[in-house]
């Protein structure tokens, strides 16, 4: 499965293309494997339960996974995932 | 009450005199300062139907509490006035050194009432005031008409000043402050224009006194321990706030081609966080505060090479970047710089302008009234700056605001022009976070970011952003968090991403006043406030019906962006404006219940419309 990855924090990383096999389609499982290549840059935004850190949001396509299935949440080729701080105002 | 001067200096620019204008302890406790003191002042000092652009307005200047305390964040002040472009209450918020050395020669802030025979400037020190000619200053750019009043000054010497624009009478001119900081929206620096009033410069002063010193200092080294753990703050200091603009174009709100799309690939690493930190020569904090936020960059290539600001901010990214469908940061910037040296809204032109190229590509602008500017024409948009300022040619026309351009033009483009109450979108697209549509459709002010910022909870928290469900009350509360913040007058990021709590607020507010006030006591004062400016408004004919939004927002579903599809539609706004009027307190048509009045003990106000 390919996913592309954003990471907005104190570094910001955009758009990295990644191939990954995870157990199954759910977020979850694409979060773990998605840790198991790219632990450090995803510590600032992952608790070790894979729940998104205090202050941070996960995007997927732009919805947030709060109104989505939260870590049921399905993947599929070619989606988009965002994790972000919780910024707010301009 | 320590803290509080408690008095303001009132001007009369047609007399040519000025005074003290006491302000009462009671007034501090029910309003506690900035936005509140305004709207309590406001609504017992204006006539109401007066002409914003007549003598007959009034211009405050106003501090809060906080100020010059050293509390975080507390180097804010606030113009409050009626503005022309909207003709309703009008706040208008900015950094600024003035602020604080309004507080040390002894005021709050500020009144100018009347208009001055000739063009004049207001000199203030602790041995009094000085109104001056400033037929030298007419005329002159802001950045210059600073530079030139600091320079003639022995001591330190900080100024407010507006530029051609505001002389001009352009309905969203802004006053400037320390060069690259405004008071931007409503158009408070026509107001000043109208007054003859090219700026005001401040000196010297004493410290203010404060209750416990070692308590704000407590406090402050608490607020640094969190900032420095904070991953919003640390990334926020970092990138300033061209990092929201990620953020929006990924939740689909981004402005883009005149608020047709929601998401510009385009913008990614060349006008977003990652594009602007390349273009960073320095971090800046405003006084008062640790949180470095603000950017100097300066344009790296290009004709616009070696220009310099302090910015470009969010909205103006937004504005001129996807709105207008200019990628190039150096343009940008080149624009952020016009606009501040002429004294206009970022916001404002930026909308403006993407609103005549959409006029421009339907074939609805005669190619005598303007050239033929399309989306993506750069030197096209800098040179509309110049005109608005001016009024020159067609930019006469623009320099009324969208709402006036869009009547003047006709052929539908009000369905376009994007504004409520005629005061131009900021730069986020309702469609995509519906409590961004109530945000804008309630605001006193019209269409308006600072009352709340739903995108934080719609795009990033746990509101579903495309539906009416749970809005108001979201809406509600972020209007009276903000409400206190901005009259305590303090910035908004050190509280939203430290952050601080209303508790916080409490003690801080305690430390410098030696007054208590509850989380509850701040829930009435905010609703007190916000129920003050609603009679305001209604005083001046604003109801129900002006709470609305513009067709685009309400009809046209999204093209693109997780959002594709959706569009507000009547219903749910409705919906969300009848919720919002019930946890106000107001009935159906907006106007606040006699139990609501009772409860705000604001019955007199109402008896007296």
């Amino acid at each position: 499965m390919r996913v592309i990855v954003n990471t907005f924090g104190t570094d910001i990383k955009l758009k990295q293309e990644i191939v990954l096999e995870p157990a199954s389609p759910s977020l979850r499982d694409v979060l773990s494997a998605l840790r198991e290549r790219y632990r450090v840059p995803l510590e600032r935004f992952l608790n070790d339960d894979l729940s998104p850190v205090r202050g941070v949001a996960i995007l997927i396509n732009g919805r947030n996974i709060r109104s989505l299935d939260r870590s049921a949440t399905t993947i599929r080729e070619g989606d988009e995932l965002t994790f972000t701080v919780m910024v707010a105002g301009g | 009450m320590k803290g509080v001067r408690g008095k303001l200096l009132e001007v009369d620019l047609t007399q040519g005199t000025t005074q003290e204008l006491p302000v009462p302890l009671e007034h501090y406790h029910r309003y506690l300062g900035g936005r509140g003191l305004g709207a309590r002042l406001l609504y017992d000092m204006l006539p109401p139907g007066t002409d914003p652009l007549s003598p007959d307005n009034l211009l405050f200047f106003l501090t809060g509490p906080l100020t010059g305390s050293t509390a975080v964040g507390a180097s804010k002040f606030v113009v409050v006035t009626k503005s022309p472009l909207t003709h309703t209450w009008c706040d208008a918020y900015s950094s600024g050194r003035i602020s604080v050395q309004l507080k040390k020669v002894g005021y709050d802030g500020m009144v100018i009432r009347g208009r001055a025979s000739n063009r004049c400037y207001l000199r203030i020190d602790e041995q009094g005031v000085d109104i001056r000619d400033a037929s030298h200053l007419w005329g002159k750019d802001s950045f210059t008409t600073e530079k030139t009043l600091k320079e003639q000054e022995e001591s330190p010497a900080f100024v407010s000043s507006i530029g051609p624009a505001g002389e001009n009478l352009v309905k969203f001119a802004c006053i400037n402050s320390d060069l690259y900081r405004q008071a931007g929206r409503g158009g408070v620096g026509a107001v000043m224009g109208s007054k003859h009033l090219k700026a005001i410069v401040v000196i010297g002063g004493q410290g203010v006194p404060l209750h416990d010193r070692k308590q704000l200092l407590g406090l402050n080294k608490e607020a640094h321990r969190r900032a420095s753990v904070s991953p919003v703050a640390q990334a926020r200091m970092k990138y300033g706030t061209p990092l929201t603009l990620n953020i929006t174009h990924t939740g689909g709100i981004l402005p883009t081609k005149n608020f047709q799309f929601s998401t510009w690939e385009k913008a990614l690493e060349k006008i977003d966080s990652v594009g602007v930190y390349r273009s960073v020569k320095k971090h800046v904090s405003c006084l008062s505060c640790f949180i470095h936020c603000s950017l100097i960059t300066e344009a790296a290539e290009g004709k616009y090479k070696g220009v310099t600001v302090e910015g470009p901010e969010y909205e103006t990214l937004g504005l001129f970047g996807s709105n207008l469908l200019i990628d190039s940061l150096p343009t940008i910037i080149q624009a952020n710089v016009l606009c501040d040296i002429l004294g206009l809204d970022t916001i404002s032109t930026g909308n403006i302008i993407g609103f005549l190229m959409e006029c421009s590509e339907r074939g609805l602008i005669p190619p005598s009234k303007a050239f033929d500017l399309r989306f993506g024409d750069e030197e096209g948009a800098l040179a509309v700056i110049e005109m608005i300022a001016y009024r020159r040619g067609f930019g006469d026309i623009l320099a009324e605001g969208v709402r006036a351009a869009a009547q003047h033009i006709g052929g539908g483009s009000d369905r376009f022009a994007m504004q409520v109450k005629g005061l131009e979108f900021p730069a986020y697209d309702p469609r995509g976070a519906f409590g961004s549509g109530l945000s804008y459709a309630v605001s006193p002010r019209g269409a308006c970011h600072r009352r709340a910022w739903p995108p934080a909870q719609e795009i990033l928290g746990d509101y579903p952003p495309y539906t009416a469900e749970g809005k108001a009350e979201m809406v509600r509360e972020q209007y009276d968090i903000n409400c206190i913040l901005h009259s305590l007058l303090v910035c908004d990021m050190p509280a939203k991403f430290i952050p601080l709590s209303m508790e916080d607020y409490a003690n801080y507010l305690h430390a410098v006043t030696g007054e208590s006030f509850s989380i509850s006591d701040f829930a009435q004062i905010a609703g007190r406030i916000e129920t003050l400016i609603r009679l305001f408004n209604a005083r001046e004919g604003f109801g129900r019906e002006e709470d609305t939004l513009p067709y685009r927002t309400l009809f046209e579903p999204l093209p693109d962006g997780p959002g594709k599809g959706q569009c507000v539609g009547e219903d749910n706004l409705n919906r969300m404006i009848d919720e919002y009027y019930a946890c106000r307190g107001w009935d159906s048509a907006g106007v606040p219940t006699e139990a609501t009045l009772r409860d705000y003990e604001l019955s007199t106000e109402a008896s007296r419309g």
